[in-house]
């Protein structure tokens, strides 16, 4: 663990923040959980001459509103895990939540941590291309709103500015109709991802009405599957498995922890297992697991959310 | 790897912080770059938690900051100035008496290089904070983020185990790991 040395610098506020990260260009980073810089900076993979810490912003709201749900950028995996109106929002959210490293990287790692360093294998990244949802970055003085999806231009990399924060997320609250899944397979419990899929779907009398679905670790970032996508509407649970193979267009690494081919073989079996967890859910109507137990699907309990259900949760959203 | 002698200064990057560590205060002044895993041994001389990985895997360097585990090598010491930082030596008494958690640990052969053994007690302590009980497959998931290359984990299990028995018939015991709890 021999460090280069760098020089702390505390951001008291988000102006200061990007105003230190601005005035030193390249050499600065920023650090919030850390528990991806910190390995890199442990293990050499990156140095820099300034570390300005944002963690101490005030940036960890969450809260319900309009039929969205909002997150601050510095909210914790671990709050994402157990917060009852992220679950009975967006339960995705949660549990992708849960399968982020270990506890101890949940009690200390952020939202906009994981989306600013855009790991194609990360959880969050991945719900929320599969979701639609919309950064908010700031430079200190311009809050600008980008597509989840188009955060991440290539491996560890985002179209963020060297001055840009992501100070939030904001996700429309599940609707009516929606079912949800997330599963991954890794090769021991807390590793990288080999392959994990999220899906949102929606149906009506027995049939696919809309889905979203999308893979990670497969490609340079989380990808949205169009083939399957497109192949789903007015599917019905028997056709699913089927549809969960229209997989052309994913051309995945082959790296220590798996083979492309591989990689491809067990991103067939999630999606298709997935969109049956999915279908099942929305089939219910239910919109909780892991004992959030939500009565109702969408809105959660607190703000005037509730009677918006659906409208907010469409294409592009 | 990282715990040989005293770091000397002075830097140019120098930061004073204080920490309550096992309920002690400490100032030191030292590097900004540092872990709190390296502030911990080097500069306080608090060396239970130990350097594995360096990259928030293994679990030996595991410590309670402000009553959450943590890795503290990929935690920046600056970060978390002023924070209540516990780590395993921590749960001993006053009269280096062990807790029921380490004396479930000595009695069921938990520990054999005992490298790991920090970072299970930190892990141990955090899983069974709430009291409710939790069954072997859910300890053996709770604990997937500690690595042993010893026990095969069976032992540890046991103790944790034997722990929660002892807590569930008698309540925690003073001086034993009931001030992580606190925390």
């Amino acid at each position: 663990m021999f460090v280069k040395p760098f020089r702390y610098e505390r951001a008291e506020d988000l102006a200061h923040a990007c105003e230190i990260l601005r005035s030193h260009g390249d050499g600065a980073k920023a650090i919030a959980g850390g528990q991806s810089l910190m390995p890199m900076l442990n293990t050499g993979l990156l140095d820099c001459e300034v570390l300005v810490d944002i963690s101490h912003i005030d940036l960890e709201d969450v809260g319900v509103r309009d039929g969205y749900l909002e997150l601050g950028g510095l909210v914790r995996h671990a709050r994402l895990a157990s917060d009852s109106r992220v679950a009975n929002s967006q339960p995705l959210i949660a549990t992708a939540a849960r399968h982020v490293g270990n506890a101890r990287v949940r009690n200390r790692g952020t939202l906009g941590g994981s989306l600013a360093h855009a790991d194609p294998s990360a959880e969050l990244p991945l719900v929320m291309t599969a979701i639609g949802a919309k950064v908010l970055a700031s430079n200190g003085s311009e809050v600008r709103e980008i597509a989840a999806e188009e955060l991440a231009t290539s491996f560890l990399s985002t179209q963020l500015a060297e001055d840009e924060l992501v100070v939030a997320v904001r996700v429309p609250v599940l609707g009516e109709g929606w079912g949800w899944s997330f599963n991954e397979i890794t090769r021991r419990l807390g590793d990288f991802a080999v392959a994990a899929v999220a899906v949102l779907l929606r149906t009506a009398e027995g049939k696919v009405l809309e889905a979203r679905v999308a893979a990670g670790a497969v490609g340079k970032t989380p990808i949205r599957l169009g083939g399957v996508e497109a192949a789903l509407s007015g599917a019905s649970r028997d056709e699913l498995a089927e549809r969960a193979q229209r997989l052309d267009e994913v051309d995945p690494p082959s790296d220590s922890n798996a083979s492309a081919a591989y990689r491809k073989k067990v991103l067939g079996v999630l999606v298709r297992r997935s969109l049956l967890e999915a279908f099942d859910r929305a089939g219910v109507g239910e919109s909780g697991a892991g004992g959030a137990d939500a009565a109702e699907s969408g809105a959660g309990e607190s703000g005037s959310g509730e009677s918006t259900d659906g409208s907010g949760r469409g294409e592009g959203q | 790897m990282t715990s040989g002698g005293a770091l000397a200064g002075p830097f140019e990057n120098e930061v004073t912080l204080s920490f309550e560590v096992n309920g002690r205060r400490v100032t030191r002044r030292g590097p900004g770059h540092l872990s709190l895993l390296r502030w911990l041994r080097d500069l306080v001389g608090v060396t239970d938690p130990k350097y594995g990985c360096g990259e928030g895997v293994c679990g030996s360097c595991a410590v309670q900051v402000d009553g959450q585990v943590v890795s503290s090598c990929i935690v920046l010491a600056a970060q978390v100035d002023g924070a209540k930082i516990e780590t395993a030596s921590g749960m001993c008494g006053d009269d280096g008496s062990l807790s029921g958690l380490q004396q479930a640990f000595h009695e069921h052969h938990a520990a054999q290089c005992g490298f790991c053994t920090p970072g299970m007690l930190m892990a141990a302590a955090s899983l069974l904070e709430d009291g409710r009980h939790r069954s072997r497959d859910e300890i053996r998931e709770a604990l997937h983020g500690n690595l042993c290359r010893c026990t095969g984990y069976g032992p540890i299990l046991d103790a944790i185990e034997a722990a929660q028995a002892g807590r569930e018939a008698t309540g925690p015991r003073a001086g034993s790991e009931t001030k992580l709890v606190a925390g």
